[in-house]
């Protein structure tokens, strides 16, 4: 390829999932970046909040939307709404604190005040210099095109094309947030992490797939017991220290067993089977609320068998223990990661605690997983800026073209060994997203096919 | 004469002033630790009943600062107890711990020490720090940001029985909190 073209001219040759290889251009290029605002965030289904973090009337959250930020504000009807942060009038920010609650929102330029439906109802000098001629009802806050919740998750779109929320997500995306909602009667735990990595934000997300990584990656994680020693079998092929000594691989009774979902617009779901877990942990305790008949009918035959992680395209990840990250692409390289955390209300305290340490532990910047993918993403977003580095394709082969895709209850299901098809799936649909088709052309373009 | 009624005061005044000496010197010695990454020894220098907690913070309006700190129960970066501190140093023994493999430089620069209440057992300290690293080449953080520490007199000197560490920011402007406070 020749750098004199554009890469968004180039969108067949930048991910090839015949070959399974990705051009790294796509996680440093401006233009394609700014594309993905425009064709992806500007249309997608984004996730905003849980509605427990707004329980009360004029309780607000500001999420992110692309380049854009909201405010999701609960209002005096029980209802929520979303609008862009920035006045009618001159575009500061009506809102600077990142929640609270308040009975009105002023622009501390000038005063222009909004309701917490959007409206404006408050002008300063509204007679005295406007001589009343300004029409307040045509100055609103702009709102997002559609809101919608689904079992508690809002999620909002700036297209009014777009498809309604639950057939956006379809089988694959409501599974996801299925799997997080059907742990009880939940609520969001106060508090959201909030920290800045400079990596490109597809890392992030491709990675929630990768069950290739942990065995290296979070190999300190393993030593330390924070995840159930694994037996004491080694896989094959072999990775070596600095010094020459054989790096010991953990082999996991779940690397054989792991479950893919693909789906429509590009979610997918990545990870172990749940019953190869259970025999990995030892233990069916923490699983519990799995086992509850309302919820294995719920989940699904396909459903119930996912220990691993989901995703909802563009940026949104269900863990497989309660809790929830956004990806917030900031800029090529940098982005924001966001974690939400949940609990089952009628938990005992002990056992709240019990997963919020987990939480803790894990995930977020102190957590002793995250903090090893961070290195990664931030390493593999360097490496796509040199010019002769950029050049060699990031390779998704694993499995490559030999994983039948079943259509079953509803859902495009793999069993295979550990591989890369979610991820390779994720680009796919990147791909189509980025040639800004009509929503029917994208759906058409991303159901799955019969192979991966 | 004079000197009967100031001596006590001049004697509490001199206690004080060992006092605050010995409780800096403990904290020097503890960033010393820090950064010489001689981690294991540094987690023996709390209580085996510590509480180590680092809240979240949140932009919020002056009206609603007070709920700028989330509080134990509720998200936060470190809520650790001893044994999981000992694991966090644990697993940077380790040489597989990558975030931390090459080892960042840091420098913990402790001020503002202050002795709010002490009792025969233990004093209340609150304490400013910056924490400055280096990374990788290129890679600089730094967080400043202030502690409250519980401090308890064992038979083997000084020790930590609560730390509660409170960052002077929200968004965190760092990768990862790979290091401690």
């Amino acid at each position: 390829m020749k750098d004199t073209t554009s890469p968004a001219d180039q969108l067949d040759e930048l991910v090839s999932v015949e070959r399974g290889e990705i051009d790294r251009r796509i996680f440093s290029d401006q233009e394609i970046f700014d594309l993905e605002m425009k064709h992806i965030f500007g249309r997608a289904w984004l996730f905003l909040c849980h509605e427990t973090q707004i329980p009360k009337r004029g309780d607000f959250f500001e999420a992110p939307m692309g380049t854009d930020n909201v405010l999701v504000v609960r209002q005096k009807d029980g209802g929520i709404k979303a609008f862009l942060n920035t006045c009618s009038h001159r575009g500061n920010a009506v809102c600077r604190a990142e929640e609270g609650n308040v009975r009105n929102f002023m622009c501390t330029y000038h005063g222009w005040t909004f309701g917490l439906d959007g409206e404006l109802v408050g002008v300063p000098g509204k007679s005295l210099f406007y001589k009343d001629k300004l029409d307040l009802s045509r100055y609103p806050l702009r709102k997002v095109a559609q809101l919608e919740s689904y079992r508690g998750f809002v999620f909002a779109t700036f297209d009014e094309t777009a498809p309604p929320l639950e057939e956006y997500l379809g089988p694959t995306g409501r599974l996801g947030l299925d799997l997080l909602a059907e742990r009880g009667d939940i609520e969001a735990v106060p508090g959201v992490q909030k920290f800045v990595v400079d990596t490109n934000w597809k890392f992030t997300v491709d990675n929630v797939f990768d069950y290739y990584h942990p065995q290296i990656t979070h190999m300190s994680a393993f030593a330390v017991g924070l995840i159930p020693a694994p037996p004491e079998d080694f896989v094959d092929g072999g990775a070596k220290t600095e010094s020459g000594a054989n790096l010991e691989v953990p082999f996991l009774p779940t690397d054989l067993h792991n479950v893919v979902m693909v789906g429509e617009y590009g979610h997918a779901i990545s990870g172990p089977d749940q019953d190869s877990l259970e025999v990995n942990t030892g233990t069916r305790d923490p699983f519990a609320w799995r086992y509850k008949p309302d919820t294995v009918a719920k989940l699904g035959k396909h459903g119930s068998r996912v220990a691993g992680h989901p995703h909802i395209f563009p940026t949104t990840w269900v863990t497989a223990n309660g809790q929830l990250s956004l990806r917030v692409p900031r800029s090529p390289g940098v982005t924001e990661i966001w974690w939400f955390s949940f609990r089952d209300k009628n938990a005992s305290p002990e056992q709240q605690a019990a997963l919020l340490s987990n939480h803790i532990h894990f995930f977020g910047p102190a957590g002793m997983l995250e903090q090893e993918d961070g290195e990664n993403w931030a390493q593999s977003t360097l490496q796509t800026r040199g010019l002769q580095s950029r050049e060699i394709p990031q390779r998704l082969k694993m499995g490559l073209g030999t994983s039948e895709i079943i259509k079953d209850d509803g859902l495009a299901v793999i069993d295979a060994p550990i591989n890369e098809h979610a991820q390779l799936w994720t680009y796919h649909a990147w791909r189509e997203w980025l040639r800004n088709p009509t929503w029917e052309e994208l759906r058409q373009r991303t159901v799955p096919g019969e192979r991966l | 004469m004079t000197t009967d009624t100031a001596a006590p005061a001049a004697n509490q005044a001199l206690e004080e002033v060992l006092l605050q000496h010995e409780v800096e010197q403990f904290y020097y010695h503890e960033s010393t630790l820090l950064d010489s990454h001689r981690y294991e020894d540094w987690v023996s220098l709390f209580t085996d009943d510590t509480h180590y907690f680092m809240p979240l913070r949140r932009t919020m309006t002056r009206r609603q600062l007070h709920l700028e700190f989330t509080r134990p129960g509720e998200m936060a970066y470190f809520d650790e107890n001893k044994e999981f501190l000992e694991k966090r140093a644990q697993k940077l023994a380790t040489g597989t711990s990558w975030a931390e493999d090459p080892p960042s430089r840091t420098r913990h620069l402790i001020t503002n020490v202050r002795i709010t209440e002490n009792t025969d057992t233990e004093m209340v300290v609150h304490s400013n720090f910056m924490l400055y690293r280096t990374r990788l080449k290129a890679d600089i953080d730094q967080w400043v940001g202030r502690r409250e520490d519980t401090l308890r007199r064992t038979g083997a000197g000084l020790a930590i029985a609560r730390r509660f560490i409170y960052l002077d920011q929200t968004v965190l402007q760092s990768a990862n909190l790979s290091n401690f406070f």
